[in-house]
């Protein structure tokens, strides 16, 4: 599974440095590093007024802010095709 | 006009006790030429403060019109005000001309001998002596080589440490040593010139008994930089501007997540980005594409850029906390502040449609003021700038 989170202008300032560790804290709690590659991504055209924008895959998150974390790694990580 | 480029600085310490300096050092560059002229007015204060500072604007500025040294001379003789307790009027002066970044041109009178090194050496040049005005002036003409070294001073340097850690001060002989130990390729000539007056600093233990001045002027290497910022306001001119930035001689910088995306499709590469912040969060990551030098993100790297720019301008900080950091926005400063030494700047006026929310934290139409701001405090710095839009 490729997971990028975006570092772009909009959604730096919106938190992705707070997400990118989210995210690192998650993958190795559930023992996931090796499976995850997970990368940082300039502008993925997404900008909206909160949140992060990440991909999963194919698949673009928007509005990802630490206090919907658990529930989009829960749905589009643990829930994706880690098989 | 050569692939040399010259570099010029210096510092100046007060006599203690003294709110002006009694020397002054003045640097005009022209088209052709870069002249540089270090003057001492006789005794201290006010009165050597204006001496010392009508020598050098009136030489300098003489100088940079291409007079010949003689009408120079005879008009600084003419127009210094007569000191009423010595009953002479002079400043004694130094004058360094760089021409055409070929030729050095060094002309003394009474100052201490200009130091020069090639190569990290000592080397002797040649000098002719004439008398004019009634004054002995010291005159050579050297032919330049890369790395060629010429440092000016005040006496205040040679008597650096007389009846305290020396009994005869510092001889110009010392100066020598010391310059050729701490030589090395890199060093800008204002850090040369900081060396050698906090050394004297020092031998005065901090309570200097004369003005100390030293400038350096130091030739070098051209080293363009290319930094490209914005996608061009017309998405049809994206293939002209990256062919005319990728056609540029120098190392290359992009900034903008968009900006990086178009580079990497006209190089077939792909943008990589870290996912490291480095020390410093408030800076996102950097990027990496292959063939350019340095990837960035646009307008918060570049925003943080210019306050070290100003910093730096006004001198305001010493301790150049860049210098040495990892993240994008040092790592410019870096490549535009101590490596380059002509940059030219590709600026795209696209109007990014992601960033018009009005929820957004701030306003991202800042991005040509930014680099207008930045190439006006590079100036200041001595750097040969140019700025394109698209």
């Amino acid at each position: 599974m490729k997971i990028s989170i975006c570092v772009g202008s909009s959604c730096h300032l919106k938190g992705s440095y707070d997400i990118i560790n989210l995210m690192k804290e998650h993958l190795e709690k559930n023992d996931l590093t090796d499976r995850v590659e997970l990368s940082a991504a300039f502008c993925l055209g997404r900008c909206t007024s909160t949140g992060v924008t990440i991909q999963v895959d194919d698949e673009i998150i928007t509005g990802v802010c630490p206090d919907n974390f658990e529930s989009v790694f829960n749905q589009y990580v643990l829930g994706g095709k880690l098989g | 006009m050569n692939d040399l480029w010259t570099d010029l600085g210096y510092v100046s310490i007060n006599k203690k006790k003294e709110e002006l300096c009694g020397d002054r050092v003045e640097i005009i560059k022209t088209d052709t030429a870069s002249t540089l002229v270090l003057a001492d007015g006789l005794g201290s204060g006010v009165k050597a403060n204006i001496l010392s500072t009508l020598t050098s604007k009136i030489i300098c500025t003489m100088m940079a019109a291409n007079m010949p040294i003689e009408e120079c001379v005879d008009a600084v003789v003419k127009t210094l005000p007569v000191c009423s307790v010595r009953q002479v009027a002079y400043s004694t002066f130094t004058i360094i001309q760089i021409i055409e970044n070929e030729t050095a041109k060094i002309i003394q009178f009474d100052n201490p001998k200009v130091i020069m090194l090639r190569g990290g050496e000592r080397y002797d040049y040649p000098v002719i002596s004439r008398v004019i005005e009634g004054k002995t002036i010291l005159e050579s003409t050297i032919p330049l080589q890369l790395n060629d070294v010429f440092i000016a001073m005040s006496d205040g340097a040679i008597y650096a440490g007389v009846g305290k850690l020396m009994n005869f001060g510092w001889q110009r002989e010392n100066i020598l040593d010391f310059a050729e130990a701490f030589y090395d390729d890199s060093l800008s000539a204002k850090m040369i010139a900081t060396l050698i007056v906090d050394e004297c600093n020092r031998l005065y233990e901090g309570e200097p008994g004369d003005d100390t001045t030293v400038a350096a002027v130091r030739i070098r290497e051209r080293k363009p930089v290319n930094l490209m910022i914005g996608p061009p306001a017309d998405p049809a001119d994206v293939n002209k501007m990256m062919t005319l930035f990728f056609s540029k001689e120098g190392k290359r910088i992009v900034c903008g997540g968009t900006t990086s995306t178009l580079a990497a499709e006209y190089l077939h590469e792909t943008v990589r980005t870290s996912i490291d912040y480095n020390s410093d969060p408030a800076i996102p990551p950097i990027g990496f594409i292959k063939g350019v030098d340095l990837v960035t993100e646009g307008v918060i790297t570049l925003s943080r850029v210019v306050e070290y720019a100003r910093d730096y301008v006004n001198g305001t900080d010493l301790t150049a906390a860049w210098s040495n950091r990892k993240d994008g926005a040092s790592r410019i400063a870096q490549m535009l502040f101590e490596y380059a030494t002509d940059i030219n700047f590709f600026v795209g006026k696209a109007i990014n449609p992601a960033h018009q929310n009005p929820d957004l934290p701030i306003t991202f139409g800042i991005k040509i003021q930014l680099v207008q701001e930045l190439a006006s405090c590079l100036e200041k710095m001595g750097k040969q700038i140019k700025v394109s839009y698209f």
